[in-house]
């Protein structure tokens, strides 16, 4: 559990060191470059800059490999639908399904597109806590008139970071749950769906009288939607205009290639 | 300090949790409330910084009205509130986040903050944690960290909910002894408990049943003389055995200086001799 799916990996790179506004925003360009990319000379210098990037921060490589990993079934079936669907000139063909060079084009590449958008986000939230990033997002979003929708901007970066917050204490709570169920008896195998019920009822119960739980101790700690500040220091400094300035030769580079 | 003024609660499934209540606590009091599950201590305690208003009746807490919305903010920066369950009163990532939140919340400066984290850890020994994430620590170091993010508030009182419950003897002692050092300093403490040795620091014990008050008075007098099913716990051991002594005729029966404590036991003993 110390190491779950895009999880905050400390360290003291220059990536972690980087203002989370500017990795947010640079995330958002990173993305718009990968989306954008149709050959594998693109696909080959986004991998080169993310390898450099992993490199850089000192990262372990498994850490990502666990990212990819809930998410191959899903690319699998991206690239089969791609690989069986496209038109054009065949190269194998079995019954009434036929793989043509397009698809087997189409499907890596697009395929590739969503694993690098993922290997991305995972790295922004391998060198920036979660905190952080709702801090980052407040400081972003904070410019926006969302007061007209009544909501403000630290309601959102609080809902984001209370959401990030519940998911290791309800794997938690998932895995005491199945311990007690399991110790009285409960086999998982053999009656799936009564499994389900025995515990996804208690932990559904739990969670919400965990919930109102931490809305107490949040109003009783003078939680405020307006008016809140921050111990954490948001200034950009010579490496976030360096690093902006390293985001736009990427997409100038993309582009031009 | 707090002054509570004929109070009624009724929960919404209409159970009365607390009946015509009144109390009124001084500053730099030590006050604890015992009594049995479910008559009320919990939920008086809620009162006091406003988490929940009264039905009936008015609870005032430094010359403010909880039920006054504008209040409010003030009333839980003045009376803090730790809960029993040290788990479920996280919210920051680490340690030092968590401790963050009330002054984020109260709208101070970064310094001041960070000042503020700084010095709510080192009082309750826990500055070699600030980048932990609460989940890795034992139930006796969340609980302090727990106390230092309401220490982080700069509360005039501090209202403990039963905080030891969930701890090994160990971990309570530790708790205790902060709790102890903080009302040396100065600040009110409410504390709500089920372990009578606990009391043995307490100015003023207020023992409650079905919602009502039914003994305030000085953990002596208390102590020494009523049914113990009252207090919702057994005696301790040492009080039990002084209850009998002084029963026995072997030490005083006078409250005054009724033994709540094994040193306290020994030196009427001695005295006695």
């Amino acid at each position: 559990m110390n190491d779950l799916f895009m999880s905050f990996v400390p360290g003291d790179s220059v990536l972690h060191r980087l203002d989370p506004r500017t990795k947010i925003i640079g995330l958002m360009l990173v993305s718009f470059c990968i989306l954008d990319a149709s050959s594998f000379a693109d696909m080959f210098f986004i991998a080169l800059v993310f390898t450099v990037l992993v490199l850089s921060c000192r990262l372990p490589l498994g850490h990502f490999v666990r990212s990819v990993r809930p998410m191959l079934f899903f690319f699998a079936i991206l690239f089969l639908m791609q690989l069986f669907f496209t038109e054009g000139r065949e190269v194998w063909h079995f019954s009434s399904l036929s793989v043509t060079y397009e698809g087997l084009l189409l499907g890596t590449t697009i395929t590739l597109r969503f694993v690098f958008l993922l290997l991305f986000a995972a790295l922004i939230t391998a060198t920036t806590s979660p905190s952080r990033i709702t801090s980052g997002i407040e400081r972003l979003l904070r410019p926006l008139p969302l007061r007209y929708v009544g909501i403000t901007s630290h309601d959102m970066a609080m809902m984001m970071s209370l959401s990030i917050y519940f998911v290791p204490m309800f794997y938690d709570s998932f895995t005491s749950l199945r311990e007690a169920q399991i110790s009285r008896g409960l086999d998982i195998r053999k009656e799936p769906v009564k499994a389900i019920f025995s515990i996804v009822v208690p932990l559904v119960s739990g969670s919400v009288r965990r919930v109102e739980e931490v809305a107490l101790a949040m109003e009783s700690r003078c939680y405020q939607s307006t008016g809140r500040s921050s111990m954490h220091e948001m200034k950009f400094t010579g490496k976030d205009h360096v690093s902006f300035a390293m985001f736009v030769f990427l997409i100038l580079f993309l582009t031009v290639l | 300090m707090i002054h509570i003024k004929d109070i009624s609660y009724r929960y919404p499934d209409n159970t009365l949790a607390i009946d015509s209540l009144s109390l009124n606590i001084n500053k730099g009091e030590f006050v604890a409330i015992a009594g049995k599950n479910g008559c009320g201590k919990s939920t008086l305690l809620r009162h006091m910084n406003g988490l929940l208003l009264p039905c009936q009746g008015s609870v005032v807490v430094n010359g403010m009205d909880t039920s006054d919305p504008s209040s409010l903010m003030d009333i839980r920066r003045t009376a803090g509130m730790v809960f029993q369950d040290p788990g479920s009163q996280f919210i920051g990532m680490t340690v030092e986040e968590d401790v963050a939140f009330g002054p984020e919340n109260l709208g101070l400066s970064q310094r001041e903050i960070n000042e503020r984290v700084d010095l709510s850890l080192q009082n309750v020994g826990m500055e070699g944690y600030r980048y932990h994430t609460p989940r890795s620590l034992s139930g006796g170091q969340k609980q302090k960290v727990a106390l230092a993010s309401v220490l982080a508030m700069k509360p005039d009182i501090i209202l403990f909910d039963e905080v030891t419950s969930m701890l090994d003897p160990c971990s309570r002692k530790d708790i205790l002894s902060l709790i102890e050092n903080l009302h040396e300093n100065g600040t009110t403490v409410v504390y709500v408990t089920h372990h009578l040795e606990e009391l043995v620091h307490a100015d003023r014990l207020v023992v409650m049943e079905n919602g009502r008050i039914v003994h305030d008075g000085h953990p002596r007098e208390i102590l020494s003389r009523n049914d113990p099913e009252q207090f919702g716990s057994d005696l301790p051991p040492v009080i039990e055995l002084a209850r009998r002594l002084a029963d026995s005729g072997l030490i005083p029966a006078d409250p005054s200086s009724f033994p709540l404590s094994r040193a306290e036991l020994r030196e009427v003993l001695c005295r006695s001799k």
